[in-house]
C-alpha cells in the first residue's frame, strides 16, 4: 500500500523529476567542460612542445659538434622535468633527455608525419609528443623527437571530474528534497481544499470551497467540486422534500386506521360495525401498498433499475384499449384516438401504464362538455403521442412541476396518489423518451416523444410478460 | 372432494394466514415453512395445487419447483414473488409455474387465481350461464333477465360472463381489470367500480333478489344472499 501510496505521490514524481532533469543538465555541463579543459591542456601541451622542438632546432644549428650540441641541450633542459627529448643522426641516438632514464620504446618507434602533437598511452603513462626534422652545425640531419609526460594533466582532469560528479550527485539529491519542499507547498492548497471538502456533510450542503486565492491550476478543481455540490444539494434537496412528502402521504392514511380502530375498540359494537372497520381498514391498507410499490417503482427508476422490455408494442391497439378502459370514468366527455397506427420498441405493460395515466388525468380534468383526444403521429423517426383535453388551464407554477412526485392539481376529490405523472414520465424516460406539457385556456397537451421501431411486427416479441388467466 | 393445496411460505405471519384463509374456502391446506420441506411434500403429498414462495430458507422456490417437474409432478403451481422483475416472472413461468403474484397481493385476488388453476382442463366451456332468473347465451351474446332481454355493450358482456362463471367468488377489482379489459397494472383509479355500477343498474336496479353484492374493501361477488 505504502509502495503504491509513493508511486501515486505527485511530489515524489516531481522531486524526482526535478532530480532527474538538474542530474542530466549537470552532467552534459561537466562533459562540456571536462572536454573543453582537456583542449586548452592539449594545446598548451602543443605549445610548450613545438616551442621545445624549436630550441632544439636551433641549438642544433647554432653548435658546431656533437657534443656541444648536447652540452649545451643539457644545460637548457636542467631544470625540466617530465620533459623527454631524444635527437638521432645518422649514426643512432645523439642526445636524449633524461640521462639514464630509457625512453620508452613506444615513443622511438612512432614516426609521425605532422606537426601536430600526438597523445599516446603506454599503459601507466601518457605522453604527448611532436616530432621534427634539423639540420645540424655539423653538417648532419637531426630527426628530433620531443615528448612532454602529461600524468599531472590527466591527474588534475579525473580529479576535477571526480570533484565535479560528487557535486552532480549533491545537486541531485538537494534538488529531491528542494523539489519536495516545493511540490508540498503546491500541494498544500489542493490538501486545503481536502479538508474543506473533508467538512463539508449531509447537513451542509450549502458550503462551498472559495474561489478566490486559489492558484490557477486548481480553480477548475474547485469550480468543477462547487458545481459538484451545487447538484448534490439539489437533489438531495429533492430527496428529503420526497422524503417529507413520502412520510406525510403515509402518515395521514396511517393515523386515520389508527384513530377508526382506536375507536372501534374503545367499547363492544356490532359484528356489522368491526366488519366495516376492517373493510374500511382493507381499503386503506390497499392505498398504503399502492403509495409503496408506486415509490419503489419510482425509486427504481431513478436508479437506473427500471429496465423496459424491448417488445414492439403497437400503439393504436394499445390506446384503444386503455380508451375502452379509461372511457368508463367519462360521463359526456367525449374521447377519440386520431392519427397512424405506430410501432414502437418498449415494454407493453409499463407504455399501457404511461400513457393510461395520461389518459386518465385528461379525462379527469375535462369538463362534461369536453373532448378528450389521443392522436397518434410519426416524425422523423420519432413518434408523437399526444394526449389532449379541453380542460381549465393548468397554472404555470404547477405546470413547471407537474411531473414531480405528490403534485397535485386539485387537493380533492380526485383519488390519485399524486404519483402518477411522475411515473409516466420516469417510464418514457426508461424507454428514451420525452415528455413534456403544454396548457393554454383552449386546453391542456401532454406530448410524448418515442423512438419508433422498425423491425417487422412478425419477429417481434411480446414485450410484456404479463400472464393470462382464464 | 376437497382440493389439497400446499403452501410453502417462509413468512410466519403470511403462510399462517394463507392457510386459514384458504381452509375457510373450503379447501384442505398444508403449510411448510421451508424449501426442502416444500419440496420432500410436494414429492408424497398428493397435492392439487401449490402456493410457493420464491424466497425460502434452505433451498429456494425455483429449484423446489425444478425437482418437482423433474420427477414428473404436474400439478399447478402458482408462486409468490416480493420482486416486481420481468425476468422472475419468465424465470418462474420457464421452470414451469402456472401463475404468479407479486406481494403484497389481495387474498382475493389469490383465491380467484388459485381457482382458475384447479378449474383449467377440467371446466367445459358452458354456453349457456345462469343465477337466479339472469341467463346468458355466451354464443348467441344475449342476456336476460326475468326473461327480459338486457342491452350489454362488449364489456358489460365479458364483466357479466366473468361474473357468471365465478359465481359467489369475490372478485377483486384488479382481477376484473385484467380478465375484461386486459389491464394488467394496478391503477388507482375508480374505472371498475363506475362499470360494476353500470352493470348493476341494467342487471339489478329492477330486479328482485339483487345478484352483484360489493364487499368492502375486497371487490365484488355474484350470488344469491
Amino acid at each position: 500500500m505504502n509502495m503504491s501510496h509513493w508511486r501515486n505521490s505527485i511530489t515524489l514524481r516531481l522531486s524526482v523529476a526535478f532530480a532527474l532533469l538538474a542530474t542530466l543538465i549537470f552532467t552534459a555541463l561537466g562533459l562540456y567542460l571536462s572536454k573543453a579543459a582537456d583542449d586548452h591542456m592539449a594545446e598548451l601541451d602543443a605549445h610548450e612542445l613545438h616551442s621545445k622542438l624549436a630550441q632544439v632546432s636551433q641549438t642544433g644549428i647554432h653548435e658546431p659538434s656533437i657534443s656541444a650540441f648536447a652540452t649545451r641541450l643539457n644545460d637548457q633542459f636542467a631544470s625540466e622535468h617530465g620533459l623527454i627529448v631524444l635527437v638521432e643522426g645518422r649514426h643512432g641516438i645523439v642526445f636524449n633527455w633524461p640521462h639514464g632514464n630509457p625512453i620508452p620504446s613506444g615513443l622511438t618507434t612512432n614516426h609521425l608525419t605532422h606537426a601536430a602533437p600526438e597523445r599516446i598511452d603506454l599503459g601507466e603513462q601518457q605522453f604527448r609528443m611532436v616530432t621534427g626534422t634539423a639540420q645540424s652545425g655539423w653538417g648532419e640531419n637531426l630527426r628530433i623527437t620531443v615528448a612532454s609526460d602529461i600524468a599531472h594533466h590527466t591527474d588534475f582532469l579525473s580529479h576535477l571530474q571526480r570533484d565535479f560528479w560528487l557535486a552532480v550527485l549533491a545537486a541531485a539529491c538537494l534538488t529531491v528534497l528542494v523539489g519536495m519542499w516545493i511540490s508540498r507547498q503546491g500541494m498544500r492548497r489542493v490538501s486545503d481544499i481536502a479538508h474543506a471538502a473533508g467538512r463539508i456533510s449531509a447537513g451542509q450542503l450549502s458550503e462551498r470551497i472559495s474561489e478566490q486565492e486559489i492558484p490557477t491550476e486548481l480553480a477548475e478543481l474547485v469550480s468543477a467540486f462547487n458545481a459538484m455540490l451545487g447538484r448534490l444539494e439539489e437533489s438531495f434537496q429533492r430527496l428529503s422534500d420526497f422524503s417529507a412528502d413520502l412520510a406525510h402521504e403515509l402518515r395521514t392514511p396511517i393515523h386515520s386506521l389508527r384513530m377508526q380502530t382506536e375507536v372501534s375498540l374503545s367499547q363492544t359494537r356490532d359484528i356489522n360495525e368491526y366488519r366495516d372497520l376492517l373493510s374500511s381498514n382493507l381499503e386503506e391498507y390497499d392505498r398504503l401498498s399502492r403509495i409503496i410499490a408506486d415509490m419503489l417503482f419510482l425509486a427504481k427508476a431513478d436508479h437506473g433499475l427500471v429496465i423496459p422490455g424491448k417488445g414492439t408494442v403497437q400503439l393504436r391497439p394499445l390506446c384503444q384499449r386503455l380508451c375502452d378502459y379509461y372511457g368508463i370514468l367519462a360521463n359526456a366527455q367525449s374521447i377519440s384516438i386520431s392519427g397512424e397506427d405506430i410501432a414502437v420498441l418498449g415494454d407493453n405493460l409499463m407504455l399501457e401504464r404511461a400513457i393510461g395515466n395520461l389518459l386518465a388525468n385528461a379525462i379527469h380534468h375535462t369538463p362534461e362538455d369536453g373532448n378528450v383526444s389521443i392522436h397518434l403521429e410519426s416524425q422523423n423517426g420519432v413518434a408523437l403521442i399526444t394526449v389532449s383535453n379541453t380542460g381549465p388551464m393548468i397554472p404555470v407554477s404547477v405546470q413547471e412541476r407537474i411531473f414531480e412526485r405528490f403534485v397535485r392539481l386539485d387537493e380533492h376529490g380526485y383519488e390519485g396518489n399524486g404519483l402518477g405523472l411522475a411515473i409516466t414520465k420516469s417510464i418514457v424516460l426508461a424507454h428514451k423518451g420525452s415528455i413534456s406539457v403544454q396548457s393554454t385556456e383552449a386546453g391542456t397537451e401532454f406530448c410524448v416523444q418515442l423512438s419508433l421501431t422498425y423491425t417487422s411486427p412478425n419477429t417481434a416479441v411480446s414485450g410484456s410478460a404479463s400472464v393470462s388467466i382464464g | 372432494m376437497t382440493m389439497k393445496i400446499l403452501i410453502v411460505e417462509d413468512e410466519p405471519k403470511t403462510g399462517d394466514y394463507l392457510k386459514q384463509g384458504l381452509c375457510e374456502a373450503g379447501f384442505s391446506a398444508d403449510l411448510v415453512r421451508n424449501g426442502l420441506d416444500g419440496m420432500h411434500e410436494g414429492l408424497s403429498g398428493g397435492y392439487d395445487l401449490m402456493i410457493l414462495d420464491v424466497n425460502l430458507p434452505s433451498l429456494d422456490g425455483w429449484q423446489v419447483l425444478k425437482a418437482l417437474r423433474a420427477a414428473g409432478r404436474d400439478f399447478p403451481v402458482l408462486f409468490l414473488t416480493a420482486r416486481d422483475q420481468v425476468e422472475d416472472r419468465v424465470k418462474g413461468l420457464e421452470l414451469g409455474a402456472d401463475d404468479y403474484l407479486v406481494k403484497p397481493f389481495a387474498f382475493s385476488e389469490l383465491l380467484a387465481r388459485v381457482r382458475t388453476l384447479l378449474r383449467r382442463g377440467r371446466a367445459k366451456e358452458v354456453e349457456k350461464l345462469c343465477l337466479a332468473d339472469l341467463e346468458l347465451d355466451v354464443l348467441k351474446r344475449r342476456a336476460t333477465r326475468a326473461n327480459q332481454r338486457i342491452d350489454l355493450t362488449a364489456k358489460e358482456f365479458a364483466l357479466l360472463e366473468l361474473f357468471l362463471r365465478r359465481q359467489s367468488e369475490v372478485l377483486s377489482r384488479s382481477f376484473i381489470a385484467s380478465q375484461v379489459w386486459d389491464m394488467n397494472f394496478d391503477s388507482d383509479t375508480n374505472v371498475v367500480e363506475v362499470a360494476i355500477r353500470r352493470l348493476r343498474a341494467k342487471v339489478d336496479d329492477d330486479f328482485n333478489p339483487k345478484l352483484i353484492h360489493t364487499l368492502r374493501g375486497m371487490g365484488y361477488v355474484l350470488e344469491i344472499r
